[in-house]
């Protein structure tokens, strides 16, 4: 890939993980009650040969998954995946309950994974908003429960579709006390990484 | 069944006689399979999007339907101009994310390139499973022309193909 990141460059990219996600990963607490730890982001630069190290679900394991767009000075694509067992868990604090299988997943457990990915995404926007000075705001999201990489490949083709090269900051969060792990992942317009790395001086 | 060779995202695999070929996982991506009943020679390219907009065209052909055609026909050995004698199987194409799906709509615009690219070679589809708003995933074994899709949830579909094409069963 061109425009070969310098370790500088790639600590940034994961501290600005690390920052964003902290704040989001706080508002689940706050919400779910449940604490939420981080691991350390990752930044990948993304060929589509090598998805099977981005987000360590099994193919055709069932997993939810929501994509919004992301407009303003660094624009992108934010998106979250819950393997089912996990999204599971968010239900469970949430609402008190959860769908038996995909032909329960109704409106309302929808607008749950909606409503996490919404704040959590809305707290990673806001944290580099305020390191940064970018305007940003999130379109709504979109959500799909499917085959892990069916759901994955549709968030990259996606993100793909405007650019040649992909980068992806990923994060993943979990909780001590129960089987849960949580997929974030940031997917810039790499065009406009320079922007990015000017206003951070690096 | 044997050894599945899987295309993934953007590459193309081909097979001759025997063996299996496949996708993982598809989304709005299509596994378009070419077959020569001819030289029973099976390739298969996973297409992302419809169009290439950039030179990693050459490099990744398989991933831009435009390219992955005329990449698998060479990986078939068969000239475009005598394509007409091919079959085609396309899976996949779906949106998953239906509320957004009016913005791009990568997998319907994906499956609508190929068919259009398709008629244009004059070549037949025998089989599709496509759009929708399911992912998919595919294995289909050249020797016996049996082909079996899976969605999430166990769903499978299973068809014979042998005859639309044109694979000759093996003598006993």
């Amino acid at each position: 890939m061109t425009s070969t990141l310098t370790d500088l460059r790639t600590d940034a990219l994961r501290e600005i993980g690390n920052i964003g996600l902290g704040g989001a990963v706080t508002a689940l607490s706050d919400l779910t009650g449940v604490l939420f730890t981080l691991e350390a982001p990752q930044v990948h630069q993304v060929d589509t040969t090598n998805l099977q190290h981005l987000c360590c679900v099994s193919p055709e394991s069932l997993v939810v998954g929501t994509i919004s767009q992301v407009k303003g000075d660094w624009p992108g694509e934010g998106a979250f995946l819950f393997p089912w067992d996990s999204a599971c868990v968010l239900w469970q604090a949430l609402v008190q309950m959860q769908p038996r299988g995909l032909e329960e997943l109704n409106e309302l457990y929808q607008s749950v994974i909606n409503e996490v990915s919404n704040i959590m995404l809305g707290n990673y926007l806001q944290a580099i908003s305020l390191m940064t000075g970018f305007t940003l705001h999130m379109e709504p999201p979109a959500i799909a429960a499917d085959m892990a990489m069916a759901v994955l490949s549709s968030i990259l083709v996606e993100a793909l579709y405007e650019q040649r090269e992909l980068l992806a900051i990923e994060t993943a969060f979990k909780t001590p006390e129960h089987e849960f792990k949580g997929y974030f992942l940031y997917l810039p317009e790499t065009g406009n990484l320079e922007k990015l790395f000017g206003v951070l001086g690096i | 069944m044997a050894e599945v060779r899987l295309a993934g995202m953007g590459e193309i695999v081909s097979t001759r006689g025997s063996g299996v070929v496949g996708c993982i996982g598809l989304g709005s991506c299509v596994g378009a399979l070419l077959y020569d009943p001819r030289t029973q020679v099976a390739g298969l390219a996973h297409v992302m999007l419809p169009e290439a907009h950039e030179q990693d065209a050459f490099t990744t052909p398989g991933k831009y339907a435009t390219t992955a055609l005329p990449a698998l026909l060479r990986h078939l050995d068969t000239p475009a101009a005598l394509a007409s004698r091919l079959k085609a199987i396309l899976i996949g194409g779906a949106e998953l994310f239906q509320s957004r799906s009016q913005t791009l709509r990568i997998g319907e615009r994906n499956v609508a390139m190929l068919h259009h690219l398709l008629s244009e070679l004059r070549i037949n589809i025998v089989f599709e499973h496509t759009r929708g708003n399911s992912g998919r995933s595919f294995e289909f074994d050249v020797a016996t022309g049996v082909l079996r899709v899976r969605v999430v949830g166990g769903t499978q579909v299973e068809r014979d193909l042998s005859v639309a094409l044109g694979i000759m069963p093996k003598a006993a």
